[in-house]
């Protein structure tokens, strides 16, 4: 058993974090206030490689391991998570998708755009009626002549409006439910593909969530990702990398919340001395640091079997559930440590509690999760 | 144009510094690359991608070093040597200067860069010395850099304004890490660090002995290290306008003597 980061990984953790502190921390009160995409920061991030970093060299990626990528993750979370949600969703699910289950040719069309961040990635499964229930989807594809002709909506698309490059799920064999359904490549602009309004959200404000509308949208027949009803199996396995993603996200916006009230404690002057002497306020630090480590840990265990080609679906539901409740928790107290102030936006522990809720609904809520964890458990 | 960037690692100074009986506590400590030295190296790659060079990096230090040798191929320089012993654990600036010198002995560049100092002991020593024992120019605290006709073109910080030298080649030169804000390496950067040639060197190979390396390290040595003494909480004045006018200019007069 070896919990030591190797150099590579340290090196990207570190390098990360250099450019967080640098380039991202600055601004992102105003970014959260105003609701602005950081487009020049995704740049800057395509540049140091950082928007498909886990995908092959041959489409402009590093192949880098699950791990290096949790940790990315977490070094972006601790600063903005707006940020770590928008390069979660690009890099796993849209980019991943197309990356696992995508034929050669799309993948050398689409892949190099997507994996350098000039092309963002959007990936729509949930509908107004399906949800945690993504089998009973509406939207329709169906075959005519060269072309698939789709139809209906997509909810809460992340990327939804600045997104150039979709996966989306639809039914292609209504019959069969769950096994009728396939996935195809979408691109912005294609005649009755339209996307609405960006959506006003409590937390991840920078972040762009929209819903996605398809009126005939007719895509070539090479558009299919992978085979044909297997979209919905395909979505599963996409998820499950995704997970990891979201709970190193957790994992940040915790951290964030723990740095910033360590250094509050010790600062803030009540009852003539600085707030830290509390031992009712000593032990809820400790309580939040012991929470975050054992988030993080949970989460490189996942990644680590992920990079080991192991089974990882329990262990990377695990670390989503539990590193999200953790975080909850964790940011919940952050507000209680700064009292007041911390109600306040200028103090950032307010914001990690608003976006931290996602971790808890975003790529199956944490109802989903035990369900995936118990079923798990009980097999026979 | 082949360019040697001299550089150290030093301790993270993001991170609480430790001190006990006199002494560093480097346990649980990062190391990283010299800011002073990130800024040579960040200078010498944007002379590379404008007029092609290699930049070699040098390295005395333990394994710790080799990180911070890495992080400089990172960003891209083109090779390193790591110079490593037993002996050469906290080595003073002259032996530093010595062990450089054996180092450059024989070699062919056009110029070296090292940082006007390092952030752990601020000595600002070693680069000096080291033209000294090359016989070779020497211009300190540049905050800029260019090659026009052979000549090296230094601005350097002077104590009232810029200057601008121009230095033949060879010649050693010390940066100021006002000089740029050093490149994060890319991931592909990272990637690529590793497969680039990083050179192991011993004392034997460089013709020196262990006794002669501590023997030039009494020349300048650390003795021990101290934390500055903790800042004295102000006075803080209350009371009305009045009040506090009367009692800052009585303090002001009597008590600090600046009026
Ligand atoms: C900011 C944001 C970004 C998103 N980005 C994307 C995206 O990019 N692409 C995408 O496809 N989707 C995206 N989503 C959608 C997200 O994945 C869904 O919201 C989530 O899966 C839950 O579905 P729902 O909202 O329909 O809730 P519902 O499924 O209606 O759930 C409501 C409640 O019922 C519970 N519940 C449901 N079924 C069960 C059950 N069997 N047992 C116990 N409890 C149950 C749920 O846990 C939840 O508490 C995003 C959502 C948000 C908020």
């Amino acid at each position: 058993m070896n919990f030591e980061l190797t150099e590579d990984q340290k090196m990207i953790r570190d390098m990360v974090r250099d450019f967080a502190r640098k380039h991202v921390a600055p601004g992102v009160l105003e970014r959260d206030q105003n609701g602005t995409f950081p487009r020049d920061l995704i740049n800057q991030l395509g540049e140091l490689g950082l928007m498909g970093m886990v995908y092959p060299e041959e489409y402009g990626g590093s192949a880098a391991d699950t791990v290096s990528y949790a940790l990315a993750i977490e070094e972006l979370a601790r600063y903005d998570a707006s940020l770590a949600i928008t390069v979660a969703s690009h890099t796993s699910l849209g980019t991943g998708h197309l990356a696992m289950y995508g034929s050669d040719e799309l993948k050398k069309k689409y892949l190099p755009d997507m994996v350098s961040g000039k092309r963002l990635a959007g990936w729509g499964l949930t509908e107004t009626g399906s949800g945690s229930d993504a089998s009973g989807m509406k939207t329709t594809a169906i075959l005519d002549g060269d072309h698939w002709v789709i139809n209906g909506s997509k909810i809460f698309i992340t990327q939804g409006t600045e997104g150039e490059v979709f996966v989306i799920l639809a039914n292609t064999d209504k019959a069969k439910g769950a096994k009728g359904v396939s996935a195809f490549l979408l691109e912005k602009g294609m005649p009755g593909f339209s996307h609405g309004p960006k959506m006003h959200k409590l937390g991840l404000r920078s972040s762009d969530t929209a819903e996605l509308v398809f009126e005939n949208v007719r895509v070539p027949k090479s558009h299919l990702i992978g085979h044909k009803d297997l979209g919905f199996i395909q979505s599963m396995k996409v998820l499950e990398g995704g997970r990891i993603g979201i709970g190193a996200l957790a994992v940040g916006i915790a951290r964030g919340s723990l740095e910033d009230s360590v250094q509050y404690v010790q600062q803030r002057s009540q009852f003539g001395g600085p707030i830290a002497n509390q031992q009712a306020l000593r032990f809820m630090l400790a309580d939040m640091w012991v929470q975050l480590e054992a988030s993080r840990d949970l989460v490189l265990r996942a990644a680590v079997l992920k990079d080991a080609g192991k089974p990882y679906n329990k262990e990377a539901a695990m670390a989503k559930l539990y590193s999200s409740e953790a975080a909850m928790k964790i940011c919940h107290q952050g507000i209680q440590l700064h009292g007041g102030y911390g109600y306040m936006e200028e103090y950032h522990v307010e914001r990690y509690y608003r976006d931290v809720k996602l971790c808890e609904i975003g790529e199956g809520t944490s109802e989903i999760q035990r369900m995936v964890i118990a079923r798990e458990l009980l097999k026979a | 144009m082949k360019i040697y960037v001299c550089c150290k690692q030093v301790p993270d100074v993001a991170m609480t510094i430790q001190i006990k009986d006199g002494k560093f506590i480097s346990e649980g400590m990062n190391y990283v690359l010299n800011a002073y030295d990130a800024s040579c190296v960040e200078e010498a790659l944007v002379l590379k991608e404008k007029y092609g060079a290699e930049v070699t990096l040098v390295l005395i230090g333990d394994e710790a070093g080799k990180e911070a040798l890495r992080k400089g191929l990172a960003m891209g320089a083109d090779n390193a040597f790591h110079i490593s012993d037993p002996a050469l654990n906290n080595l003073g600036s002259q032996a530093a200067a010595k062990v450089l010198q054996a180092f450059f002995k024989g070699r062919d560049f056009d110029f070296i860069l090292t940082g006007k100092q390092a952030q752990d002991s601020d000595m600002g020593l070693a680069g000096g010395i080291l033209s000294g024992l090359l016989n070779l120019p020497y211009v300190t605290n540049a905050v800029g850099l260019d090659v026009q006709d052979k000549m090296i073109v230094v601005k350097r910080q002077g104590d009232e304004g810029v200057e601008v030298l121009h230095m033949p080649m060879p010649s050693l030169i010390t940066c100021s890490n006002d000089m740029n804000d050093p490149r994060i390496p890319s991931l592909k950067g990272i990637m690529a660090s590793k497969k680039k040639p990083m050179e192991q060197v011993s004392l034997t190979d460089l013709g020196l002995s262990a006794d002669e390396v501590l023997k030039e390290s009494q020349k300048s040595s650390l003795k021990s290290f101290g934390l500055p003494p903790a800042r004295k909480a102000g006075a803080k004045i209350e009371g009305d306008a009045q009040t506090l006018v009367a009692t800052l200019m009585e303090k002001l007069t009597k008590e600090a003597k600046v009026l």
